[in-house]
């Protein structure tokens, strides 16, 4: 039901440094800035989010139909949930062609600036996004955990198209191609799971960069 | 005197036996004594307003439980309920409550669906008697000013409405107190204010600031403090004491409407309704003059003790073909733009002017108001002639705009001022009238009194204008210049109201004309211009704006002039230091490391003059750069795209040597067939990685993304690669890397076959035949140039 598409008043250029790979180096500003103005011009923010009841013991997200979630990290995750929201966002594929017409144009570094404006774009709709459900959540007594997607961890990518149609994705816009991949590609699709205790007193995974095993990542936080 | 409203409903009628689940307005007709019963516990307990159970009683929300036919019935059900209770002793507030949907562009719901919706049951509670309309708990000012114009529209009740702010002190969508209040205030709400979410406590600064920025009551219904979770259920831990303690705090900040909102009971409100009566309510008065605009998120001030407001002009397709034919197009990318690029030029408000030939202007209007709004936060003014432009503009537009311009012209008049009321907008006053342009300074006063007085007798007041001095050209009339500044003084003795113009009238056919202008607008500067309309790219204004600042106290002690000066003394490249004598190789491949574009070309064409070939300057100096970036990136000391500024640079190189060289052949270490697999459509990396090796005298065949085994496997035996490079980045992809090597091994092709990619590992790489696994780029050049030497 709810669609929300954040404004964006601003790309974080901090962000957008470490998608580039450009950690605390020493680079033309101007250009980092140029590039997330160019993003923010570009981008057409969509957002949309559904919520269903969860059976945590058998991970079973309890839609019409409902979908069998695979993984064990996932399930460790979402476990004592109640209800798990499935969202989905996008920045919208003229960003993607921007980008690539750049490179082709020999302006590779502002070319690979502009993906990871767009990159951190992504990022901060989904996270609007989450600052809009997070009151509803907590009036009815819920916790929500960090967003967690197919591809992390053990989850099978496999499991995307079941993504795509409970958060009703397609609505927005957003695709998938036969490898799975999110057409535009700058989307994002995500569950996050609703939980009755306090977040701070459970045993976590590790999220972010500290999960992920792609350890030579240009972009990986030391 | 301090009105009480009542607390939570919600639980109460649980405790009466709403199941969970079921429509809590349906019980209005089917068991209208159980909210009774509610409504005189509350009434009980000292509530001197109660709101009806109709919190959800719109037809979007009554939909989902498929009453959306009963909605009428429903609202007119809950008054009655709630009248009776009342008796007389209470009056009764219909309640309106969120869609529980964004509007259009945050979210998928059309304003006029939502207006719509408001209409209906604003009409239904009015209808059937009550004493207020209140729209609560909402999180979108758009939502808030539909759900508001639909009230005004449809009866006079007076009308509270309240916001629900996050613990950073806005709403969920970007809204704080200050620009609410104000919004709110311009719009016709009567009683401005706040429920839910928050505490007593967290919501006492948010009062205050509501208060300072309207003269309108302020309610407040906060929550009974901050929620918890015990075992499994939400926990409001204020006790009544506690929440009474708080109601003396908040009248003191400026409330005089009080209740409760989750976790509240009857209790809670007797313990405010003692607590208040024992309560001096101080005499609520906003210190607000001036003229105050809003955007969703933002307010911005004109006011004669405040730094001058900057009006960015460039939203204007008016002299720019290329602006036009993009609007024409239906294009908002260079209005996007210059909205952004002059905000941070230092514009404060950016007129918006659709005014291109042949085109749906009420459409572009409104377009171009959503669009930017979406993107900046800067307070727009509405710029048009068009009286269905201007309304579509300020109907979409989530804030209080200016208009730009109401003329003394009878018909202008009658047909923008209505307009500014209704939507809460304030006027820019153009002393123009039917004859044209009074030309003495008192002549425009008189015209700008004709104005005023119809403005106010449409309703507008103080605070809602913002007065044109007018400027004519000097060339034409000698005493332009006089007549302009003698107006700005006049406006201020005789209106007290802020200033405004367009300057570069002045200098039209004189030359050099930012000369003129710059001066003229100091001496506007001087006589009390407020608000100028402007390029706020044009650097000698800025530096006029900067120094008037400090010439006339509005930069105490020309403390920002200093700041502004001292920077710019500063050298913004300190790589003067560079001009060391170096040879031109040398210097070629200092320019590659440091990614300098400019001066390759020159460099290059030196080199040839030098007698320098073609193989001497990419060896000595371009590959050996490459060498040395790759050694420092494999360290760590450089980044990749710094990596990519160098290839940058190398590939102009290589193009001047191309078109001064051109019979001398280019080097080829070898052959390499690119491609991203078949089901990947990812290509950024594996363009890079083509552009380095490219850029490395590699002969480089891109085969693109997407692309199929046979494909590359047909490509790489005709062209006789020496290498094959494969990209996959997701693990349902990389599989394709198996096929091909395969393919091409069958094929009896010769070719080293190297791979890379996110999802891609060493292990992958050995494991599906591969010869080589890049990490990234320049570990890929690398590669290629140990393949080739084997």
């Amino acid at each position: 039901m709810p669609v929300y598409n954040a404004p964006l008043l601003e790309i974080n250029q901090k962000e957008t440094r470490r998608y580039a790979g450009l950690m605390k180096a020493t680079f033309d500003e101007d250009m980092i800035a140029s590039a997330c103005l160019e993003a923010r011009l570009l981008a057409k923010p969509q957002g949309i989010w559904q919520i269903y009841d969860y059976d945590a013991k058998n991970q079973i997200v309890l839609g019409k139909p409902s979908f069998t979630i695979k993984g064990g990290k996932i399930g460790f995750h979402l476990a004592g949930a109640e209800k798990v929201i499935l969202l989905a966002v996008t920045v919208g594929e003229d960003i993607e062609n921007t980008v690539t017409k750049h490179f082709n144009e020999g302006h590779y570094a502002f070319s690979m600036l502009l993906d990871a404006a767009a990159t951190t774009a992504v990022e901060q709709i989904a996270d609007a996004m989450e600052k809009t459900i997070q009151p509803k959540a907590e009036a009815q007594g819920y916790n929500m955990r960090w967003r967690f997607s197919p591809g992390y961890g053990d989850w099978p990518i496999e499991q995307q198209p079941e993504l795509i149609r409970l958060s009703q994705a397609t609505t927005i816009g957003i695709s998938l191609t036969e490898s799975m991949m999110l057409i535009p590609r700058k989307s994002i699709t995500a569950i996050i799971g609703l939980i009755r205790e306090n977040p701070d007193c459970r045993k976590d995974l590790p999220h972010g960069c500290a999960a992920c095993n792609k350890k030579d990542c240009l972009s990986r936080y030391k | 005197m301090i009105h009480i409203f009542d607390g939570a409903t919600g639980t109460m009628l649980q405790a009466a036996g709403l199941k969970p689940g079921a429509c809590p307005e349906l019980i209005n007709i089917e068991q209208p004594e159980m909210i009774e019963a509610v409504h005189r516990a509350y009434i009980e307990a000292g509530a001197t307003i109660i709101e009806t159970n109709t919190f959800g009683a719109t037809s979007l929300k009554l939909a989902h439980y498929g009453l959306a036919d009963q909605t009428v019935k429903i609202n007119q059900a809950a008054v009655k309920a709630a009248k009776k209770a009342a008796q007389n002793s209470a009056k009764v507030a219909g309640s309106m409550g969120p869609t529980g949907r964004f509007i259009k562009p945050l979210g998928d719901l059309d304003f006029e669906t939502a207006y719509d919706a408001y209409h209906e049951q604003a009409a239904a509670l009015a209808g059937a008697g009550a004493d207020y309309l209140i729209i609560e708990t909402s999180i979108d000012i758009q939502e808030m000013r539909a759900a508001l114009l639909a009230a005004k529209e449809v009866c006079h009740l007076p009308v509270i409405c309240q916001l629900s702010y996050s613990e950073d002190g806005r709403t969920v969508t970007g809204t704080d107190p200050q620009t609410a209040a104000i919004t709110l205030d311009a719009l016709g709400a009567d009683i401005i204010g706040v429920n839910c979410s928050l505490g007593p406590e967290q919501l006492l600064p948010i009062v205050k600031t509501l208060a300072e920025n309207t003269n309108k009551p302020i309610s407040v219904q906060p929550n009974a403090g901050m929620p918890y979770l015990e075992n499994g259920q939400t926990v409001f831990p204020m006790t009544p004491e506690d929440f009474g303690y708080w109601a003396p705090k908040l009248i003191e900040a400026g409330a005089s409407y009080i209740g409760g909102c989750c976790g509240t009971t009857p209790a809670h409100i007797t313990a405010i309704a003692k607590a208040a009566s024992q309560t001096m309510e101080p005499e609520h008065q906003a210190k607000r003059t001036g003229l105050w605009l809003t955007s969703r998120s933002k307010t911005v001030c004109i006011d004669r003790d405040l730094a001058t407001v900057l009006i960015g002009e460039r939203i204007n397709p008016t002299g720019r073909k290329k602006l036009a034919a993009e609007i024409k197009d239906g294009s908002l990318l260079s209005v996007k733009k210059e909205a952004i690029d002059q905000t941070r030029a230092g514009a404060n408000l950016l007129d918006v002017n659709m005014g291109v030939g042949g085109i749906d202007q009420t459409a572009a209007m409104k377009q171009a108001i959503i669009e930017i709004s979406q993107i900046s936060d800067t307070p727009l003014v509405i710029d048009t002639s068009d009286a269905a432009a201007l309304e579509a503009g300020l109907r979409a537009y989530p804030g209080r705009a200016l208009i730009n311009s109401v003329s003394a012209e009878p018909e202008r008049l009658a047909s923008f001022l209505p307009l500014a009321k209704k939507y809460g907008a304030a006027i820019l006053c153009l002393p123009i009238t039917e004859e044209g342009v009074p030309k003495t300074a008192e002549a425009r006063c008189d015209t700008i009194k004709d104005i005023l007085k119809a403005a106010k007798k449409t309703g507008l007041q103080d605070g809602d204008f913002l007065l044109d001095a007018l400027v004519m050209t000097i060339a034409a009339d000698t005493d332009a210049c006089k007549e302009t500044l003698h107006t700005l003084q006049l406006y201020r003795e005789v209106f007290g109201y802020p200033s405004t113009m367009g300057l570069s009238n002045i200098s039209y056919g004189l030359p050099n004309r930012p000369l003129i202008n710059s001066n003229f607008f100091a001496m506007c500067l001087a006589a009390g211009l407020d608000a100028p309309i402007m390029n706020p790219y044009d650097d000698s204004m800025q530096a006029t704006l900067s120094a008037s600042a400090a010439l006339l106290g509005r930069d105490p002690n020309g403390r920002a002039y200093s700041r502004n000066e001292v920077n710019q003394n500063v050298p913004k490249k300190a790589a003067t230091a560079k001009i060391i004598a170096m040879d031109t190789l040398s210097a070629i491949k200092a320019a590659v490391i440091d990614g300098e574009k400019e001066g390759i070309g020159a460099l290059i064409e030196n080199a040839v003059k030098e007698g320098k070939d073609s193989n001497e300057i990419t060896e000595k100096s371009l590959t050996a750069a490459m060498n040395d970036i790759g050694v420092d990136f494999g360290a760590g000391r450089v980044f990749l795209p710094q990596v990519l500024l160098s290839a940058e640079v190398m590939r102009e190189a290589f193009q001047k040597l191309r078109e001064l060289l051109p019979a001398q052949k280019a080097q080829n270490k070898g052959t390499v067939v690119m491609a991203t697999v078949k089901g990947d459509v990812h290509d950024l990396g594996k363009n890079i990685v083509s552009a380095l090796l490219a850029n490395s005298g590699f002969k480089l065949i891109d085969l693109g993304k997407d692309v199929d085994s046979a494909a590359i496997v047909r490509t790489a035996i005709e062209t006789n690669a020496d290498i094959v490079g494969l990209c996959a980045l997701m693990t349902t992809t990389m599989v394709q890397i198996d096929k091909v090597v395969q393919e091409l091994h069958a094929a009896g092709s010769p070719a080293k076959v190297m791979v890379g990619g996110a999802a891609l590992t060493q292990e992958y790489a050995d494991a599906a035949g591969a010869d080589a696994y890049a990490s990234d780029g320049v570990v890929a050049v690398d590669l290629a140039k140990k393949m080739v030497k084997k």
